[in-house]
């Protein structure tokens, strides 16, 4: 017995120990970033380097909003989010309320269609997207253009997270409510989506972070500086000779903060949604 | 006429789910499909520098990218990195699970903490590490300096494993903390009844571990594994932001090296094959996964 709780107490110290070093781990990039955006050039250049500041530059944070268009980048970067959520989501509803409600030819098809869509990464795929693009007379419309990448790159964990959650939902409601003169949209509009809030709220959520956060496409269809987003708009610091970091650190904080904090309103759904939706039939 | 219009209406009914899956359809095959077969015809034509097809040219693009040696690198550091990466994150995501699964204090931070990275753009979380490992002024060689030590030289051109293994690390800061919260969701579904049956079987933690907790895993475990692999295998901004594949591409990935030859270099028969070989891997390995989830609903 003795022995038993000894070993639980070597136990419980391993996992503090571990728990500290890769949380520390973790974080310590986070205050390098905090520290070095309140530096200036003399103090981020200086030999040998040093962690901490040793005169806190907050107008950093200032100035940085003339340095570069840093409204205009986080207005892009908030309308491209904003579309490409609202069209991930009026897309995903109604099909992943159709998989999960209704009967018909090609169902399997298209589950599978979306597993598939889910393989790609919008990467592998620039050169196709971009002549696609040129095709649809799009390629100087980059807010646009990302707007419709995003959508469609976010669409499957959205339908399948939604389709988690919609099984989860009793068919009896929708049907008494249908009996009652309702049609099936309506039913749906009604019935369903309040009962749904909290799945829709991940997917809008997690659409919302991967279209803020996204680098690559932006990266490559964006020409005009006045189109860039964050992730590209930070670009501008890393310059020829050196490299801006006090600025490009502020900006990286000022992009990051929000979207930590929408996460881990979603985390806890989120999870479960992106493991059961596979699950559930 | 009433018969007629009875039938009419059967055969609407029958076409709303249709009706219903039309936006995600038109979307995702417009943006995903048709890119993923313009991506293939262009890959079997001469492409000229402005992206235009030229006709068709006997898999010369492939011809020419398969003897290439530097693709083989290239494809050697993609298998490394992927492997690497989502072999050490699981391992390191599944000890962090089953710690965060027991009760403990600072909980609640540990699991905020890990959010961190998983949020965070990768350009902007690349961008910091560039940073950190700069030789003259990174950030860790400020601690080095700070704990008495000498500063080294992170990210040496001559040495090119040396950098890739730094941006591996990298990759598996930001891949744990997905594994991690995958694998502590589905360890939450086990019923604490297998494990109270197992104890009073006498099964002690080890054997617990190896009989219920990793079997009932397996679903999660499969999910976690195939989506990073995806992802990791994809990875772009990373490497790019890091050391663009420097020196002579020797720490590119498939898709930083497809970036580079068709967006830098122009080389668009290069970038479409190497795009096509590329997802032709990740078809693969889509069509395991697939298998396994229908294994999996088939239970």
């Amino acid at each position: 017995m003795i022995d038993h709780s000894m070993n639980r107490k070597i136990l419980r110290v391993c996992l503090y120990i571990f728990i500290t070093i890769s949380s520390v781990f973790t974080l310590y990039p986070y205050f390098v970033m905090f520290f070095s955006s309140l530096k200036d050039l003399d103090q981020i250049f200086r030999m040998p380097p040093t962690i901490f500041p040793t005169t806190w530059k907050w107008d950093n944070y200032i100035t940085v909003w003339k340095a570069v268009p840093l409204a205009k980048f986080f207005l892009n970067t908030f309308i491209v989010s904003i579309g490409a959520t609202a069209l991930t989501i009026v897309c995903a509803v109604p099909a992943a309320y159709a998989l999960t409600r209704m009967e018909f030819k090609g169902r399997n098809l298209f589950m599978r269609l979306i597993v598939v869509s889910q393989m790609f990464t919008a990467v592998v795929l620039l050169i196709g997207i971009q002549r696609v693009l040129v095709s649809l007379g799009i390629n100087d419309k980059t807010l646009l253009s990302l707007i419709l990448v995003d959508g469609a790159f976010n669409q499957a964990f959205a339908v399948w997270i939604l389709r988690g959650t919609f099984v989860t939902i009793s068919r009896e409601l929708e049907q008494a409510a249908m009996i009652d003169g309702c049609g099936r949209f309506e039913a749906m509009r009604r019935i369903v989506l309040p009962l749904a809030a909290p799945g829709i709220v991940t997917a809008i959520i997690y659409t919302f972070i991967n279209a803020w956060n996204e680098y690559t496409v932006a990266l490559t269809i964006t020409s005009d500086v006045k189109k860039k987003v964050l992730t590209v708009g930070i670009e501008a610091f890393y310059g020829y000779t050196f490299v801006q970091w006090w600025y490009l650190f502020v900006v990286a904080l000022l992009a990051t903060i929000p979207v930590i904090i929408l996460f881990m309103y979603v985390e806890k759904n989120l999870v479960s949604g992106l493991t059961a939706g596979g699950v559930k039939g | 006429m009433n018969k007629k219009k009875k039938s009419l209406k059967k055969k609407l009914k029958a076409f709303t789910p249709y009706l219903w899956l039309l936006p995600s359809a038109i979307l995702l095959i417009v943006m995903v499909f048709i890119p993923i077969i313009r991506t293939l015809w262009l890959s079997l034509n001469d492409i000229s520098r402005a992206c235009i097809a030229k006709g068709w040219n006997n898999f010369a693009n492939y011809i020419t990218t398969l003897k290439n040696p530097t693709f083989w690198r290239v494809m050697l550091n993609t298998v490394v990195w992927t492997v690497s990466c989502v072999g050490i994150s699981t391992l390191l995501g599944f000890i962090l699970a089953l710690i965060l699964n027991e009760k403990f204090h600072g909980r609640k931070i540990a699991r905020t903490i890990l959010i961190f990275p998983w949020a965070t753009s990768l350009a902007i979380t690349a961008g910091m590490w560039k940073y950190i490992y700069d030789a003259n002024y990174g950030g860790l060689n400020a601690l080095l300096n700070a704990l008495g030590f000498q500063s080294v030289n992170w990210l040496n051109n001559s040495h090119p494993w040396q950098m890739f293994a730094l941006m591996i690390v990298v990759a598996i800061v930001v891949t744990v903390p997905f594994v991690t919260f995958c694998l502590l969701s589905g360890m939450q579904g086990i019923s604490h009844d297998y494990y109270e049956a197992a104890s009073i079987d006498g099964a002690g933690p080890w054997k617990r571990m190896i009989h219920i907790t990793i079997p009932h895993l397996r679903p999660a475990l499969n999910t976690s594994t195939v989506l990073n692999v995806i992802y990791v295998f994809n990875s772009f901004p990373i490497v790019w932001t890091i050391s663009m594949g420097a020196p002579a591409h020797m720490t590119d990935t498939i898709t930083t090296y497809m970036y580079s030859a068709s967006f830098k270099q122009f080389d668009y028969g290069t970038g479409t094959s190497v795009s096509v070989i590329g997802f032709l891997v990740l078809l693969a390995f889509s069509l395991i996964y697939m298998g396994m989830t229908m294994k999996r609903e088939e239970m």
